[in-house]
């Protein structure tokens, strides 16, 4: 019993000294995320044409968490993957996330699964040790979609009023996307539950817009009213 | 950005990549159900098993091999479910599904385990587990699915996670304190106790060196504790009438059989003084 009790005893060692070091990888990786979602917190208050220096000072960090993703899979054991990615997923989504916003205010485009993997520098061969799960990017997408809802409010009190209508059918297709999906009673159904008020809330803004003829204005040919922002 | 793998562009794409995601999800799903499923029968096959190690230990009628000749085909008709999934488990799946088939894994480990306390009054160990869990236990297991390199590898049916193991020894203590209260009425049952209370005092030290590691085995430590002091408790309602009357033994036999109704109720400890004493005189 001894000797197997030694052999456990490492056993369960060697995992927490794993665990230590995936955490400090993760603790980077979070951090990084934390400043990008500062930065890109700031598109709410950003006129349209400030709007793309603001992304390119994201790039490069964005750039940065392949590093954090190549230090994952070197740490994790062969086939662990599924072990131990509770402890990044978290950090991971707002990663996504990040990317996920930068491309959609780039190009107006959704961020495709592997192009997401690509730009987080994620190795298709590092499949059983680091990868991109379908959970972690839908979970992502939610989070695009809340902070696009809060993004047409904001940017219609900057008096963009183009923007609200692009998020409007760029939300409403991936709605439809979501709406495929078959959800278990998990986190991800209720986050998905949450998009139909996001949703609402984009079409309210939408109505207003369209109400009072605004769409098409420019910006400065209006004098943006505080209160159609409270909408 | 952008400059690898293709943009959504159109709703179309997004629609077809949602397809693609949701059959991804639609398989996650229907594969952990059915190792759930899976799960699920294995406990109650282990149950089934340790319930009629139970039973046959009070007749008394059987020894260590007898009970290993029971116990056998029963833990083969488990281990063969186990067999089966492995294909659903095979490289890196194995950790993806392993909380959907941790508990009847852990039920099968603790009816393995007390079969084999019965059979040769040790704790069973981790590697003995895992080599059950392989194609070595003597099971016909197909293994088409995997290829002659992995020969290694093919021996067992998924690795077997060091907690789980801990997690379904750890249950073992509950088992063997009913094993052991249910024996000391019958003859040669009080030595039969000592020796299963020596038993458990070894696995709570070697257990409690672990819990650190572990916030469930901290919780299960707690039963082990538990059912050794319960264990303890009886051995000291023997023992003290054996130093203050000289009993015959039918007696001594009664006596304990009445604090054992009180002590399995859960309110033995604390006042066993007069609980005892006022049951039998």
């Amino acid at each position: 019993m001894n000797t197997q009790l030694d052999y456990i005893n490492d056993l369960l060692e060697k995992d927490s000294e794993l665990r230590d070091k995936i955490r400090d990888e993760v603790h980077d990786l979070d951090k990084k995320t934390r400043v990008m979602a500062g930065i890109l917190n700031k598109l709410h208050s950003t006129p349209p044409d400030k709007v793309a220096p603001l992304l390119d000072s994201v790039r490069p960090i964005i750039q940065s968490c392949q590093k954090n993703s190549s230090a994952l899979a070197e740490i994790i054991p062969p086939n662990q993957f599924w072990r131990w990615k509770d402890m990044w997923s978290f950090s991971l989504r707002n990663a996504i996330f990040s990317a996920a916003l930068v491309e959609y205010m780039t190009s107006r485009t959704l961020i495709s699964l592997e192009q997401v993997s690509a730009t987080l520098g994620i190795d298709d061969a590092w499949k059983d040790k680091f990868a991109l799960t379908a959970e972690d990017y839908l979970h992502a997408l939610i989070t695009l979609v809340n902070e696009l809802s809060r993004l047409a409010v904001n940017s219609v009190t900057m008096g963009d009023f183009d923007e609200p209508l692009k998020i409007s059918t760029f939300v409403k297709d991936v709605f439809a996307g979501f709406s495929m999906l078959n959800l278990k009673n998990d986190t991800l159904r209720r986050r998905y539950d949450s998009l139909k008020y996001d949703l609402k809330k984009i079409e309210e803004v939408v109505y207003d817009i369209s109400l009072r003829n605004l769409h098409g204005a420019k910006a400065q040919e209006v004098t943006p009213d505080p209160t159609k922002s409270s909408e | 950005m952008g400059e690898t793998g293709r943009c959504l562009r159109s709703k179309q794409e997004i629609l077809a990549q949602f397809d693609t995601l949701r059959s991804q999800l639609d398989n996650f799903q229907d594969t952990r159900e059915k190792l759930i499923k899976a799960s699920r029968d294995a406990t109650n096959l282990s149950k089934r098993l340790i319930f009629h190690l139970h039973h046959i230990m009070t007749e008394g009628s059987e020894t260590g091999p007898g009970v290993a000749k029971i116990a056998h085909p029963k833990l083969v008709q488990i281990e063969r479910l186990f067999a089966d999934l492995r294909p659903d488990l095979g490289g890196d799946q194995f950790w993806r599904y392993q909380r959907a088939i941790s508990p009847g894994l852990q039920e099968y480990i603790e009816a393995l385990s007390f079969a084999h306390y019965l059979t040769h009054n040790s704790l069973i160990t981790w590697s003995e587990v895992q080599n059950r869990l392989s194609d070595e236990s003597g099971s016909p297991v197909s293994c088409l699915s995997l290829s002659r390199s992995d020969a290694r590898l093919a021996c067992t049916h998924f690795p077997l996670p060091i907690e789980d193991y801990l997690l379904g020894v750890s249950d073992l203590t509950g088992e063997l304190m009913r094993y052991a209260i249910t024996a000391i009425p019958r003859k040669g049952g009080r030595a039969t106790a000592s020796t299963v209370c020596a038993f458990l005092r070894q696995c709570k030290a070697d257990f409690g060196a672990l819990t650190h590691h572990s916030r469930e085995l901290t919780k299960k430590q707690r039963v082990t504790v538990e059912s050794l002091h319960k264990i303890e408790d009886v051995a000291y309602a023997v023992a003290i009438r054996c130093y203050e009357y000289d009993l015959p033994h039918d007696i001594l036999d009664d006596i304990v059989s009445r604090t054992l109704d009180t002590s399995q109720h859960g309110e033995f400890r604390g006042k066993q003084g007069d609980c005892a004493d006022l049951g039998y005189y």
